[in-house]
Formats: structure tokens, C-alpha cells, sequence
């Protein structure tokens, strides 16, 4: 698929990272970013938007990450979800892994990591 | 680190000013680096074979360096690795205060020899600045043994120094640690870690402190209080707590959590037997508060 058709959400509770993470995104040729600000947001906005991968910050107000990206799978087996998040801990990357987690990224994000992914699913053909 | 720490001592060794510290903080990267300061700091030259330099050059059009080897102070292959040099940090800060005339470099001499044998400091670890381990440097500004895990409460300033250069840049000083913080209407992002090693951890600043620090950490020029100011500082906290929840995970097997940060105005609480580490910057102190 092309980058420009892929669709992209972003959840993180800090408005700043969503820019920064949304920016890099729309910089590599991505036109739909989606975003949201909590762990319930981010399951009801995948149920509207249907995006080709999720980019999900663990320790969220609400419901976190974890919660979030199990329930997500138990609606769409096949989304790609890939966790951002500062506590890249053994503990967390277990539960990531064990919630079905497609990749887990270590804040601050390294720009080439979110690009190498984006491209990887992409070349796909997105989800 | 030892930028940050060398600013500390020249101020608890009153031989600045707090105000003579800023300013040099402020001017330290627009500084550029002198042959006598770096002939002073490598032990090459007295601070009266720099001045006996400057006489002569204000006698004759020649450069320092020129001088200084034909009086016999100084080889040329001196001269060449002092210029070869990139410039540290705390001597970019001497430099400045020298400059300013704030320090003689008399006085520079004696400060930055007395500094590195107070603190058992070889001229290799100043060299390497943010990679070598600075414990006692940490020891000498906070006593930590009253704390249930000094060993912990130490990896965790020595991170919080190395974070605050990482996404803010190194123009800061430690100022002497207080004990409790009184009500006050500074704006407060608090963030617990929560587990084997429970802590509350804060960042404490007036609004016009804060909007400057935030713009520092977020690359971009933000003028007015608003959610990205905010966002800031609770990201700055989130990842510094989130890389030591890592490092603990990673050295010691022991699985922290975090709360979600959040920032609000106003202390209404008084906060009594805590670290407090005030952080001078050129715009400000922010004040990182850390429960016992």
C-alpha cells in the first residue's frame, strides 16, 4: 500500500508527545492521524477509525495501555499495535507481549524506530 | 556533570556570586575558549606565566601561544593539543566568569585545583564529563544516609542529572538541597513510583520558570502558560521516572510502576522531611522534590 493512504492513531495522555509523535508521522507521508488521550479513547477511537497501526503509551489516566491494546485485540485480532512508552521495564514488555503486543518502543521515541515501523507495515500492506 | 557541580562549588565557596553564576551560565556557550584558561586547567602554565603573556601581548602584536613558548612556559606540541581540544564544559564556564571578570584566573587556578582534589576528581573524569561516576559528587551535596535506600535515592539524582542535560541542555547549577517546601502558588507535577522503591516524586516552578523550561525540553518557543507547558513538564518527569523504573528493571530485577504525572497550580500542602534539589537555571530554579 501507499504511505500516504495509511491511517495512524496515536494515543498518549500528554498533548506534547502526540505532537511530537503526530508530526514525525505526518512527516513521513501518513495524511490520517488519529489521536487519543486515554486508554478508553484510544478503544473507542480504533472502533471508528480503523487504523493500519497504533502507536499506544503505556501509564494512561483511565484505563492504561495494557487494558487498552487487550481490549482492542479482542475486537480485531489482526491490529498491529505497537507500545510507546517510558516504562520499557521487563515487567511491561511481558505484559505487552502477553496482551499481543506488535512491537514496543522506548520514550523519548527515536524518530527512525517509528519510521522503520510505519515503512514495515506499509510494505505489508497495512494491517 | 561536572559543569553542573563546578557551578555548585563555586558558589558555596562564595567565589561567585548567585547572579555572577547566572549570568555565566547564560554566556557559557557563546564563550570562547582562551589558551590561558586551558593552559591553566591542564597545569601547563601558572596563572602568573598567563598574566606575565598578557603583558608582553599588550607590548607587541603576537599571539599568546607564540609568547608563551618563546619565554619557555609552553612547548608548541602543547599549544597544538590545547588547541586540538574540544572545550569542556566547566572551563567554558571558567573561561566566561574570567571574561566577565568576575574570577581572576588566579583564582580561576586555585577553584578548579581545589575542586578536583576535594572531590577526587582526575583530569581524565572531567574529560569524560556525563560517562564516569559521579557518586560523590552526589554524597557531597546531599546526605543521603538517612534515607531507607541511599544506594536507590542516589542512582535516582545521579539520573535526574543526566536527564536534565540530556533533554535540556547543560546550562544549569545544583543549589545546596533543602528539606520541605511551604505552600506556595508555584504550578507542581507530581509523579509516584510505585513498588518495592515507593517515592513521590515533583517538579515545582513559578509559571514564567516553567514556560522557559518547558520550551527547552520541547525544542520549540512557547511564550504564554498553556497545555503544552504542562504537557512538558509532566513529560520531562515521565521520562526520567520511566528510564529509572528501566535501569532498576534491567540492574536489579526489581519491577516499579508509575502513576500518571499531573501538573496543577498551586502548593497547598506543606511538605516536611523530603529531598528538595533546587536546579538553577539562567531563567530560573525549578525545585525536584523527592519523598523519603
Amino acid at each position: 500500500m501507499n504511505i500516504n493512504e495509511m491511517k495512524v492513531l496515536v494515543c498518549d495522555d500528554s498533548i506534547l508527545s502526540r505532537k511530537k509523535l503526530k508530526d514525525s508521522i505526518v512527516a513521513l507521508g501518513c495524511n490520517e492521524v488519529f489521536e487519543a488521550a486515554d486508554g478508553e479513547e484510544a478503544i473507542s477511537k480504533y472502533k471508528e477509525t480503523n487504523p493500519d497501526v497504533v502507536f499506544m503509551d503505556i501509564v494512561m489516566p483511565k484505563k492504561d495501555g495494557i487494558e487498552a491494546v487487550t481490549e482492542i485485540l479482542k475486537y480485531d485480532a489482526s491490529a498491529k499495535v505497537v507500545m510507546a512508552s517510558s516504562v520499557g521495564t521487563q515487567s511491561f514488555l511481558k505484559d505487552a507481549i502477553k496482551a499481543g503486543a506488535y512491537d514496543f518502543l522506548q520514550k523519548p521515541l527515536d524518530p527512525a524506530q517509528v519510521e522503520r515501523i510505519i515503512n514495515n507495515i506499509c510494505t505489508q500492506g497495512g494491517k | 556533570m561536572f559543569t553542573q557541580f563546578f557551578g555548585n562549588y563555586l558558589l558555596n565557596e562564595k567565589l561567585v556570586t548567585p547572579e555572577q553564576l547566572i549570568d555565566g551560565l547564560q554566556a557559557k556557550n557563546n564563550t570562547r575558549m582562551k589558551l590561558g584558561v586551558l593552559a591553566i586547567n591542564a597545569g601547563y602554565m601558572s596563572s602568573s606565566q598567563v598574566e606575565m603573556v598578557h603583558m608582553k601581548q599588550s607590548m607587541m602584536d603576537k599571539r599568546f601561544g607564540d609568547i608563551a613558548v618563546e619565554l619557555g612556559f609552553v612547548t608548541s606540541e602543547q599549544i597544538d593539543e590545547l588547541l586540538s581540544q574540544q572545550p569542556q564544559g566547566y572551563l567554558l564556564l571558567g573561561q566566561a566568569f574570567v571574561d566577565k571578570g568576575y574570577m581572576t584566573n588566579a583564582q580561576f587556578e586555585d577553584a578548579i585545583k581545589n575542586y578536583k582534589s576535594k572531590y577526587s576528581i582526575t583530569d581524565d573524569e572531567m574529560n569524560e564529563a556525563q560517562d564516569s561516576n559521579p557518586s560523590h559528587l552526589i554524597d557531597s551535596l546531599i546526605d543521603l544516609s538517612a534515607t531507607s535506600s541511599p544506594d536507590m535515592y542516589r542512582e535516582y539524582i545521579i539520573l535526574l542529572m543526566n536527564n536534565l542535560i540530556r533533554f535540556t541542555g547543560d546550562d544549569f547549577t545544583p543549589l545546596q538541597p533543602e528539606s520541605s517546601i511551604a505552600p506556595n502558588d508555584s504550578y507542581i507535577t507530581t509523579q509516584d513510583i510505585t513498588g518495592k522503591f515507593s517515592i513521590s516524586t515533583s517538579l515545582i516552578a513559578d509559571e514564567d520558570t516553567l514556560i522557559q523550561f518547558a520550551s527547552k525540553y520541547a525544542c520549540e518557543e512557547i511564550t504564554e502558560m498553556n497545555e503544552y507547558v504542562s504537557a512538558a513538564a509532566c513529560d520531562f518527569l515521565n521520562i526520567h521516572n520511566g528510564l529509572f523504573t528501566v535501569n532498576i528493571s534491567n540492574s536489579q530485577q526489581i519491577e516499579l510502576r508509575l502513576t500518571p504525572p499531573d501538573t496543577v497550580k498551586g502548593v497547598t500542602q506543606a511538605q516536611n522531611d523530603v529531598i528538595v534539589i533546587p536546579i538553577q537555571y539562567p531563567f530560573g530554579v525549578i525545585k525536584f522534590v523527592i519523598s523519603k
